[in-house]
């Protein structure tokens, strides 16, 4: 009897994932021939067995995390009989020998969709139990996702982000069709993880079960864009870079103290609305690595110019992964400043636990009817999605009544504040 | 100026007779039977590696053109100095390819068995370059009439090693033949990041030499070029930078996933260019090739290939070597390593 081990195949890797069993119990090999295909960090390798025989024993299955030096498979070589692989001094005493016939079988027993039991030794790195420390998270209680149940900074991040599990939403399967060989060369797969993948299942939470509604809106924000220019070099002498998304913010923050229910979110469980009288400001930043919300605390107590430099600074972390887990959590609704790059109009996606979300587009010079003349004005399209479980479309249209109101007549901004 | 471009075979295996070489029937069977060797020999290492039998090692699959038609083209007495992907070159040259694994199995035992004129492998890259150079000005100054053959990739030519070898060459007018295989990618590196210009060959233009781009997946052509700077070497003329453009049809090692980096498509256009295909063709054409000349050839090759296997296992590394044979004679600060390490074993063993 030979055992076909799994190397060190790259250099200096300690696991590598089964991917799949290219042999079966009792398949007849020759020296060489592939028996598993493993993925490591490197590589896809297929592994080949160094002697001729017949496969007795398969040990593990597809998906594993098999260690180096681990064994894959038992080979009787020509003229063994296949028996049972010998039982190890460590195994328990009362262990029978299996006879080949009865391995196939236990090969089919399903295994239950629960993950195993975590051993009492937590696997995570020092990094993530710090992290786990810091956000009070007791580590031994999260769910590894990672090789061999390692725990992992997004598990952490994710224990943090849903404490009580609400039912998961699945969107609906869908299986790709066969694609042909001529056809794949010309794709690239790339997998879907890290921020992409919270981003995909947020997205999906949120519009799988809030009913979205959208209501578009233009304001005039002539006015605005020469108070902007006017106050423009006073902010950079101050080193601050004065954007119109800090008057936007200030405007929101004072139409939600008058729309409460926008400020809001919905505890499903006990079915009631929770209205917050605090207002924390999500602003939507594109980083290279997919879409982060920075949350500006307490948005309506800062001044313009605090306004615009913590948006600033926020994104630039976001932008290089340096924000910190608290600054990406607390939002009470959300800006999404799509703008900036393009488009006329868009539907944007509620941010949870919000009930709305408010997309801001590029200001653009417009004719506009003023008193029976057409007038060149400044125009900023806006756009609302909001959760129809907790708003109607008449509290909706009030909320971007006041809004645009701020944004027309700025000099509302600073009444409204003192 | 210019660089040239030759190819001698077309990869259907019909020749140029124009610029066939004068080989008898038997040289190009010993072509044939080597490139043929090397695939067996390369094939079986990749095996060998996966099973934990063997270290980091780089195929040179694809590479056989180019390394089996300009080994035939060096004399015994030419030194060879190569990288670390001619296999081919190796087991032409006649290292016996027992040697060639116990070094990639991690002893440098082998490189005390190595015939004379055959310099060790570089790992590191381009660093054998001015190594080459040396050893040919050497040759000129004693008037030997011996010229040098040193093999780089198309990742080394950006290397400060290929800048100062290749200059001291032109300047010297050494008898070295560089022999580039540009197999297209310096591990994912792809060939057009590398450099700008549009072949590797025209580089020796500026150093004050010829270059010439050669098919290298003709073994044919490959020789004749390598034949013809070599004598061009010796009788005087200088240097020459040989482009042989080929592929690497596996990864880049053991190590690597060429899936990450470059299309499956691609590596099929490659696969039809196939050297040792294409020289199996020319064969047929000639009478010499039929299925059971295959058959016999993969045979005995396949043989030979697990004999040497079985030998490089058997083979008990001295560990005192690798400190015996860096320098004519041992250094004292070679000589207190080797002492720390045989009392370090030594003790293991009591314990």
């Amino acid at each position: 009897m030979v055992e076909i081990k799994f190397p060190d195949v790259g250099e200096g890797i300690t696991e590598g994932t089964l991917v799949k069993w290219l042999v079966k119990t009792g398949d007849e090999v020759k020296a060489d021939q592939a028996v598993a295909e493993i993925e490591t960090d490197k590589a896809i390798v297929e592994i080949p067995t160094p002697k001729a025989g017949k496969i007795s024993k398969l040990f593990g299955k597809e998906g594993d995390i098999l260690k180096v030096g681990s064994t894959l498979a038992s080979l009787a070589l020509p003229g063994e009989e296949i028996r049972a692989p010998e039982v190890k001094p460590e195994a328990k005493p009362e262990a029978k020998p299996i006879e080949a016939k009865h391995v196939e079988a236990r090969a089919e027993i399903k295994i239950p969709e629960k993950p195993p039991e975590m051993p009492s030794r937590v696997l995570a790195t020092p990094a993530t139990r710090r992290l786990a420390r810091e956000l009070g998270v007791d580590i031994s209680k999260v769910a590894g996702s990672g090789p061999g149940g390692r725990v992992t900074d997004e598990d952490v991040k994710k224990f943090v982000e849903t404490p009580t599990k609400p039912a998961e939403v699945k969107p609906p399967e869908v299986t790709p069709p066969e694609v042909a060989p001529e056809i794949k060369a010309l794709e690239e797969r790339i997998p879907v993880k890290g921020i992409r993948k919270t981003i995909g299942e947020r997205m999906v939470k949120s519009l799988f079960t809030a009913p979205h509604v959208v209501s578009m809106d233009e304001a005039d924000v002539t006015e605005l864009v020469a108070l902007r220019e006017k106050e423009k070099k006073a902010a950079e002498e101050k080193g601050v870079k004065l954007t119109y998304l800090a008057f936007i913010v200030k405007a929101v923050t004072v139409a939600l103290k008058q729309h409460p229910y926008l400020n809001a979110s919905l505890d499903s469980q006990k079915n009631e609305i929770v209205l917050k009288h605090y207002y924390n400001i999500g602003v939507a930043v594109d980083t290279p690595e997919g879409l982060m919300v920075p949350v500006i605390k307490n948005a309506d107590q800062k001044s313009i110019m605090e306004l615009a430099k913590e948006t600033e600074m926020l994104a630039e972390e976001a932008r290089n992964r340096k924000i910190k887990l608290s600054d990406l959590k607390g939002n009470t609704f959300t800006i999404t400043n799509i703008g900036s790059i393009g488009g006329l109009f868009s539907t944007p996606i509620i941010n949870p636990p919000d009930v709305a979300i408010l997309g801001v587009h590029r200001i653009r010079d417009m004719p506009v009817a003023i008193n029976g003349e057409v007038k060149i004005r400044k125009i900023l399209p806006l756009v609302l999605s909001f959760d129809h479980r907790v708003l109607d479309g008449a509290q909706a249209a009030r909320f971007m009544n006041t809004l645009m109101e701020h944004l027309k007549d700025p000099d509302l901004l600073l009444v409204d504040v003192m | 100026m210019s660089v040239d471009w030759l190819q001698v075979l077309d990869a259907e295996g019909n020749v140029d007779k124009s610029l066939e070489p004068a080989l008898d029937n038997k040289t190009l069977e010993k072509f044939y039977r080597t490139m043929v060797l090397t695939r067996l020999f390369d094939d079986k290492a990749l095996k060998l590696q996966r099973q934990g039998r063997m270290l980091t090692f780089g195929s040179c699959l694809g590479h056989e053109g180019c390394q089996i038609g300009s080994a035939f083209a060096l004399e015994p007495d030419d030194w060879f100095f190569p990288y670390f992907r001619e296999h081919g070159v190796q087991i032409a040259r006649g290292i016996p390819m027992k040697f060639i694994y116990i070094y990639w199995m991690g002893s440098e035992d082998a490189n005390m068995n190595l015939p004379p004129k055959n310099f060790t492998v570089a790992i590191p890259v381009a660093t054998q370059i001015p190594h080459a150079v040396g050893a040919a000005w050497a040759a000129k100054i004693r008037k030997q009439n011996i010229a040098v053959a040193v093999y780089l990739g198309d990742g080394a030519t950006s290397e400060g090693d290929f800048h100062e070898g290749m200059n001291f060459a032109g300047v010297f007018k050494t008898p070295t033949v560089f022999i580039c295989e540009n197999n297209q990618y310096a591990i994912s590196l792809p060939r057009e990041k590398q450099t700008a210009s549009q072949t590797l060959a025209q580089k020796a233009l500026a150093y004050g030499f010829e270059g010439i781009q050669v098919d290298g997946n003709d073994a044919l052509a490959v020789y004749s070029a390598t034949k013809a700077a070599l004598q061009k070497a010796k009788s005087g003329g200088g240097p020459t930078l040989i482009e042989c453009f080929t592929y690497r049809l596996g990864a880049h090692t053991t190590s690597d996933d060429p899936t990450k980096y470059r299309q499956n498509a691609e590596v099929e256009e490659w696969r039809k260019k196939d050297p040792i295909k294409r020289f199996r063709l020319y064969l047929e054409k000639k009478g010499i090739w039929n299925q059971s000349y295959e058959d016999n050839l993969v045979k005995d090759c396949t043989a030979e290939v697990e004999k040497a296997v079985e030998e490089a296992e058997a083979y008990a590394p001295v560990v005192e070597n690798m400190f015996k044979y860096v320098y004519a004679e041992i250094t004292p600060g070679l000589k207190e390593q080797m002492d720390e390490l045989q009392s370090f074993i030594a003790k293991r063993k009591e314990g």
